[in-house]
């Protein structure tokens, strides 16, 4: 397949994930969303360091998935703490940064 | 019709469906496994562009990994006892508006592209040039990539534990 | 470091030092009044301060004239540096005009001064020390203004002498009408003071210079022929018209009489009022390039001479009596000088200093002693206080001119000045303001002095720190007179038969005088109302409704023109803002509306940055 095949199942992925992080009322569900996005990066990471024969797609690939992992950690403790305080992880609620 | 592009075609399917899936099925506890699939056929979208290491670090550490700590988050954070968990989604529209936006603005680009790019013969393997590279010019990176993991673990547990 | 020295000019040090040291004791005394309160607090100590500053420059400046009296020196540093030659300078211009001031100035305020300290004496004492740094201050100004350089320092000093003249007019601040005058006196003189300055200003633009000095040469080197001269000398002459209380700018003199005597004596009389005068002498070199303004100025200035001598006549304030006195007589000085006569002018100036001041001291001594300003409240003053008496007997012949005493001499050259450059009106107004002005003088004289005794108070000889001014100035009145006549020299003669028709004016206007409220033989009240006497004694008692038309002028125009302003100012103005500031806080508002605080709504932001760039990516960056 060609290279444009793949950058478009990323595009799409990465559509989907965007929409997910947009439309889920529940925290989790957006960091959800938020790993889809992620992972249709890493496609394009990929399918660039192979059409072009560059290695460093694929070392970066390494160190985004590393880093998405620790994200994730982090993110979800957050949530957890969240539910600790406000008994809630809607989205919808969570509105103390309001100005 | 070649078998790659076949293999392409159903895992391309796979991915997407699953995608959709995730972000669209109302059970959250659903959505987590549908989202591991999703992972695996990214993992298996690797293995297409000739990258068997990435799809085992794929499999290993997203499919597993972190769908492992997402599932103990939900548990942590509902209040079960028999109770379903619900999603209902705020304004569908507005995100599909604007994620689609998002798309066609990514693939306006893509279709001025040249049409096919022809893959490169593979010359070498490429895991021991990966290791070699991340000792190498990337040794710094990945230094700085542990001490990342190690502060996101302090984090974590700190963040994660109870008040006494 | 000194400026190039002008030409033809003499530059000794030793001059120039002294007339600063004659400036600048009472600028020192006024800054110590006014920085150490406590002393300033303490009235009587003030006093001292002061007095002793302006004897110490008294002797300074008669030093000064005696020994340089014929000389001119000056002495300039740069004020405003600018390329070619600094813009504007500062320094002092030593020469017989200003020398022959300095005198004048600092003898009449030494004596005022010491005078003060008995008419003052009822006062408290914070108010007197205020008192005493005003005319510190005064002195300071009046002897910077004669000794100027150039005009604009002439014209801050100025600006200096008004203020104090309304700081000294308002003395009394407690009391509305005191402080009214002040005002008045403030506004009318800032109305010639405006042509003055516009004038400065445009003869500075069409020759780049406000030095004395060098306008002078231009004039003389025939290089001053620009357009619009004319103009500006008119404008800088409205500055002498409103100081000098020239018609129709001489209304505030007479309120100005709300002052304490000593004051009326000093600014309203010898000194600040003819600063006018002095700046038109001292300029005279500008003038005679624009004889039309000259004409205009001995026009205007024999009218106002008939004009207030006629207003004198129906006063009964001895005070106001004496303001219109000075008023006419300003107008005699400054007809000289439009008449091309100004040394005549100024002579009249000196004595008329010496005289007028010594007759406004000895109304304040009259007022002291019996309360009231009223003539037709006084009477038989002469038998308490015959010191008193002779040596306002004394200033008035000076004042009438009569031989031997100063005024003649100096009216005399007026007289023949004008009647020499040909303006036969203007003659014909000044020799019936010499009948005028014996008769009104004596109609005080008589009515004060002399006739039937009344019954309130008791009036006595005022304390020797009020008579020793008083003869001080009797004595130079007298001597001044014979040190003229024996001279024979300063001041014209014109035709022979013009000194025996002054004298005879004079003694007219006594006899008529003695007639009228000495004698009663002829009733004032009937004389009065014959025509045409009925038509000026009742235009008169109005003063000529020219106060009434300022006023209207003022209500109608001026503070039309306030509200209009004020309008604007709270409608449009402050509308502008207060639109400015509303649109802010409505923006505010509704900006606020973004901070909804959900994080989705932030990545919808975000979304959107992420889809605006792709667009510029995609048309842009082609």
């Amino acid at each position: 397949m060609s290279l444009n095949a793949y950058l478009t199942l990323a595009a799409l992925v990465f559509a989907i994930g965007l929409f997910g992080v947009l439309t889920r009322r529940n925290a989790i569900g957006i960091l959800l969303g938020i790993e889809l996005m992620l992972n249709a990066v890493n496609i394009n990471l990929v399918a660039f360091a192979r059409f072009h024969g560059d290695l460093r797609g694929l070392v970066f690939t390494l160190f985004t998935i590393a880093i998405t992992v620790a994200e994730v950690a982090v993110g979800l403790a957050i949530v957890i703490v969240i539910f600790r305080v406000r008994r809630t992880v809607e989205a919808d609620r969570l509105d103390l940064l309001r100005g | 019709m070649t078998l790659e592009m076949v293999g392409f075609w159903m895992v391309a399917a796979v991915l997407v469906a699953s995608s959709l899936a995730v972000v669209l099925t109302p059970n959250l506890f659903h959505a987590v496994l549908y989202l591991a699939a999703a992972l695996v056929a990214t993992g298996l979208v690797f293995l297409l562009l000739d990258s068997p290491f990435l799809f085992a670090v794929q499999l290993l550490l997203y499919a597993v990994g972190v769908m492992t700590v997402v599932v103990f988050a939900i548990m942590l954070t509902e209040r079960l006892v028999g109770e379903r968990i619900v999603q209902t989604s705020r304004s569908l529209l507005n995100g599909a508006v604007v994620a689609g936006a998002v798309f066609v603005g990514v693939v306006g680009f893509l279709i001025r592209a040249p049409r096919s790019v022809l893959r490169p013969t593979l010359d070498a393997d490429a895991i021991p040039a990966i290791g070699r590279a991340l000792v190498g010019p990337f040794a710094v990176t990945l230094e700085l990539l542990g001490l990342l993991l190690v502060v996101a673990l302090l984090g974590a547990l700190y963040f994660a534990r109870t008040d006494e | 470091m000194p400026t190039a020295v002008p030409h033809g000019v003499g530059l000794d040090p030793a001059a120039t030092n002294m007339a600063l040291l004659v400036v600048l004791l009472p600028f020192v005394a006024f800054v110590l009044l006014a920085v150490v309160a406590p002393l300033r607090r303490r009235g009587q100590a003030a006093g001292a301060v002061s007095i002793a500053a302006i004897a110490v420059a008294f002797l300074a400046a008669l030093f000064s004239w005696f020994v340089w009296k014929g000389d001119a020196h000056v002495q300039t540093w740069a004020w405003i540096p600018a390329d070619e030659g600094p813009t504007a300078t500062v320094g002092v211009l030593l020469d017989p005009l200003s020398n022959a001031m300095l005198v004048l100035v600092t003898l009449v305020s030494l004596l005022v001064q010491i005078y003060s300290l008995a008419y003052l004496r009822d006062e408290r004492a914070p108010s007197l020390g205020r008192y005493y740094t005003y005319q510190s201050l005064f002195a300071f100004s009046m002897l910077g203004l004669v000794l100027s350089p150039s005009f604009i320092q002439m014209f801050v000093f100025w600006e200096l002498v008004g203020l104090c003249s309304y700081l000294l007019i308002g003395y009394w601040y407690e009391r509305p009408s005191a402080a009214r005058a002040a005002v008045k006196a403030f506004w009318i003189t800032k109305l010639g003071d405006l042509g003055f300055v516009i004038g400065i200003v445009m003869l500075w633009t069409a020759t780049g210079t406000f030095e004395f000095h060098a306008l002078f040469a231009l004039a003389q080197e025939h290089a001053l022929a620009i357009e619009g001269l004319g103009t500006i000398m008119l404008l800088i002459y409205l500055g002498a018209v409103g100081k000098s209380a020239q018609f129709p700018l001489h209304v505030w003199l007479p309120d100005a009489m709300e002052g304490p005597a000593p004051v009326s004596a000093l600014i309203h009389a010898a000194t600040m009022v003819t600063a006018g005068v002095f700046m038109v002498t001292r300029a005279q070199p500008l003038f005679v390039l624009v004889p039309d303004v000259l004409v205009l100025m001995g026009w205007v200035g024999a009218f106002t001479a008939l004009l207030a001598a006629t207003l004198a006549c129906v006063e009964s304030d001895i005070k106001r009596v004496l303001a219109y006195s000075t008023v006419s007589q300003l107008g005699y000085m400054m007809a000289a000088v439009g008449a091309g006569a100004p040394d005549a002018g100024f002579l009249h100036l000196l004595t008329h200093g010496l005289f007028k001041a010594l007759l406004f001291l000895g109304a304040g001594a009259v007022i002291h002693a019996v309360g009231t300003n009223d003539i037709f409240r006084m009477g038989g003053l002469f038998r308490t206080m015959p010191q008193t008496g002779v040596v306002f007997i004394v200033g008035t012949l000076a004042l009438a001119g009569l031989p031997p005493l100063a005024g003649f001499f100096s009216k005399e050259a007026v007289l023949a000045g004008v009647w020499d450059s040909g303006m036969t009106w203007p003659f014909l107004m000044l020799a019936l303001s010499v009948l005028l002005t014996a008769f009104y003088m004596f109609r005080v004289v008589f009515l004060t002095f002399f006739g039937r005794v009344p019954a309130t108070g008791h009036p006595h000889e005022p304390s020797w720190t009020m008579r020793g001014p008083l003869w001080v100035l009797a004595t130079l009145t007298v001597l001044v007179g014979i040190r003229l006549a024996a001279g024979s020299l300063r001041g014209r003669h014109g035709p022979g038969w013009l000194a025996p028709l002054s004298v005879a004016a004079a003694l007219g206007g006594i006899a008529l005088a003695w007639a009228m409220y000495q004698r009663g033989a002829v009733d004032p009240g009937r004389l009065a109302a014959t025509f045409p006497l009925s038509v000026i004694d009742a235009l008169a008692r109005r003063r000529y409704g020219i106060d009434g038309l300022y006023a209207g002028l003022y209500r109608g125009f001026i503070l039309a023109f306030s509200r209009l302003i004020g309008w604007i100012d709270r409608y449009l103005v402050d509308g502008v803002l207060n639109f400015v500031s509303a649109l802010t806080l409505r923006g505010g508002d509704l900006l606020r509306r973004i901070q909804s605080g959900y994080a989705q709504d932030y990545v919808y932001g975000v979304a959107f940055g992420v889809l605006l760039l792709l667009v510029w990516a995609q048309w842009w960056a082609r």
